[in-house]
């Protein structure tokens, strides 16, 4: 376990400084008991400080054994996790991740669900106090701090659950498609409050979901898995300016990018089961290269 | 209601209806009423057809007071009495051998493999039939009575805490982890909590196998202290068929009001805190 050591200086602080939070992946390898091809196939992948990395791919790509490996919370069967240099071998406050299913303690309201964390490390009850005062504010919740879990609506409670990992000041924060149980609106709504949370807190993100809209409004990178085994199969820089707006042509077209890719893949996938490749029709609209880097395949 | 008076009018109108109730053998309501009340030290007389005085005083005339004694000292209160500390003392016990069996076994598979089969075989035993060998290792005495209690209980608390703590979706002790909460931390901040509505339905099975063994041993365990289970086996030892209805009501309404009343509203509470429960 990495004992987290730092003074554990304000949440609301500018990045923890250059060098913080940069998380490595080397290598990693993992196959389940009884699969044929291994879910995971000498990835590599590094997410810079305070970069904000998306990882997308078809369902059963390993995109999500990929970030419980980098949590600590699954073991990998070859290759290395670090976290600023150190060995990863469990899961731990440095690497806070944001579940699906928010994970929240429903014994507990939304206030001391994110003081958990700071009570873990024995900090005393009034500077936690104060450090949760202003986690709260951040995700704009700061009148629901008595409402236990189930008072809270589905957005609220994702609130909650990245306050509480903020509130720990993590070196990385990692999300499994945290959004994937809202409804559309409120997912909008919590895409910009993400934006957000990371322009001020500077935190490296490394997200995972299915949705490829998510994936180019928030990516500084969105990485497309290759499945059956899972490894990188295309890497795309989306060089905009955040906070964004979410309508602009330029992420439309990154998004028609990232699904062609998708596309591929899973054409790929369901040829090489089925031996028969369906191959889709380019959209007229696409024409050479939305900033040099051509359509895919 | 309506079969209680029903039961009353047959009784009464025994020779309309051309039968012979024979209420030695098989009591009416008015005579387990007289004879509940009688061992709260009330004397009434409801059995007795209507007559000058009725209920308090016999058909006879004969002067009887109405109140025998102060009711705090009467029988049944006093059996309550014992019988509300052994099944305090024996229900604590059986809750701390079941509950750390419990925890064991969920943690360890082997420990669940050995002993679940096991469990589950004892609660298909009469807790009664643990008596002969309370009797003969312990002797008759309060600790025998304890014997038979925890026995008759601490397998059903053991198995259902088990079963309520596999229903912990993984996610807390995800969470738990992620968070920093490690070693007894981790047992204490989110194992304990998170086992909360397990817990709350494992005291109610866990009472209600308490209380039952505990009347049956009382039943056959002779000691100095008389608990409700006692007052069963003196009514039949006078052949007072009344006061062994009015006993069986007492032991059923103390088994109901404290699963309904008690635990019952302790697991709403928790399943509410969780949001389990509609609130």
């Amino acid at each position: 376990m990495t004992l987290v050591t730092d003074p554990l200086p304000s949440t609301r602080q500018a990045p923890t400084g250059p060098g913080t939070g940069r998380l490595v992946l080397r290598h990693v390898s993992k196959a389940f008991a009884g699969a044929k091809v291994p879910a995971l196939d000498d990835v590599s992948i590094t997410v810079e400080p305070g970069e904000f990395v998306v990882l997308v791919g078809p369902s059963g790509c390993g995109k999500s054994t990929l970030l419980n490996i980098a949590a600590g919370m699954l073991k990998q069967d070859a290759g290395t996790v670090e976290i600023d240099g150190r060995h990863v071998t469990g899961p731990g406050p440095d690497r806070a991740v944001v579940f699906q299913d928010h994970g929240l303690f429903p014994w507990l309201d939304a206030f001391s669900n994110i003081e958990f964390g700071l009570k873990m490390r024995g900090m005393n009850k009034s500077e936690r106090h104060d450090r949760v005062v202003e986690a709260l504010k951040m995700v704009h919740l700061s009148n629901a701090g008595q409402k236990l879990v189930h008072e809270l609506s589905g957005g609220m409670r994702q609130r909650v659950a990245i306050a509480r990992s903020l509130v720990l000041n993590p070196a990385c924060l990692l999300m499994d498609e945290p959004f994937a149980a809202l409804d559309a609106q409120t997912r909008t709504l919590l895409h910009a409050q993400l934006q957000e949370l990371w322009m001020t807190t500077k935190k490296t993100i490394l997200f995972v979901t299915h949705s490829v809209g998510e994936a180019v409004r928030l990516a500084d990178r969105v990485i497309v898995l290759h499945s059956y085994p899972g490894r990188v199969r295309r890497e795309l820089k989306i060089d905009l300016k955040h906070p964004r707006d979410f309508d602009g042509p330029v992420l439309q077209e990154m998004g028609h990018l990232v699904r062609r890719e998708i596309e591929d893949e899973v054409n790929r996938v369901n040829a090489s089961m089925a031996g028969d490749f369906w191959e889709p029709k380019k959209a007229p609209h696409l024409g050479a290269g939305v900033g040099g880097m051509g359509d895919g395949i | 209601m309506l079969v209680l008076a029903a039961w009353e009018t047959g009784f009464r109108y025994q020779a309309l209806l051309g039968i012979e109730w024979r209420s030695y053998a098989f009591p009416y309501p008015t005579k387990v009423l007289d004879a509940g009340l009688q061992m709260l030290n009330v004397n009434t007389f409801f059995q007795d057809p209507l007559h000058a005085g009725w209920p308090t005083k016999p058909a006879d005339g004969g002067e009887t007071k109405l109140i025998q004694g102060p009711v705090y000292k009467s029988a049944l209160l006093e059996a309550l009495a014992v019988s509300g500390v052994r099944i305090a003392l024996g229900f604590l016990l059986a809750m701390i051998l079941g509950g750390l069996l419990g925890i064991l076994m969920w943690t360890f598979v082997f420990v669940d493999e050995l002993l679940g089969p096991l469990f589950l075989g004892l609660q298909t035993l009469p807790s009664v039939c643990w008596v002969p060998l309370a009797i003969l290792v312990l002797g008759i005495n309060e600790w025998g009575i304890m014997f038979v209690l925890v026995m008759g209980s601490f397998a059903a608390v053991a198995i259902s805490l088990r079963d309520g703590m596999r229903m912990i979706p993984p996610i807390y002790q995800r969470a738990g982890k992620m968070l920093g909460a490690h070693g007894w931390r981790f047992y204490a901040y989110v194992l304990l909590p998170a086992s909360l509505p397990a817990l709350a339905g494992s005291l109610r099975q866990g009472f209600s196998f308490a209380w039952r063994s505990l009347m049956g041993a009382e039943l056959i365990f002779v000691v100095k202290n008389r608990g409700v289970g006692f007052q069963l086996s003196t009514a039949r030892d006078f052949a007072d068929v009344g006061q062994v209805v009015a006993v069986l009501i007492v032991m059923v309404s103390i088994g109901m009001a404290a699963d309904k009343i008690v635990f019952g509203n302790i697991e709403k509470r928790v399943h509410r805190r969780f949001g389990l429960a509609p609130a």
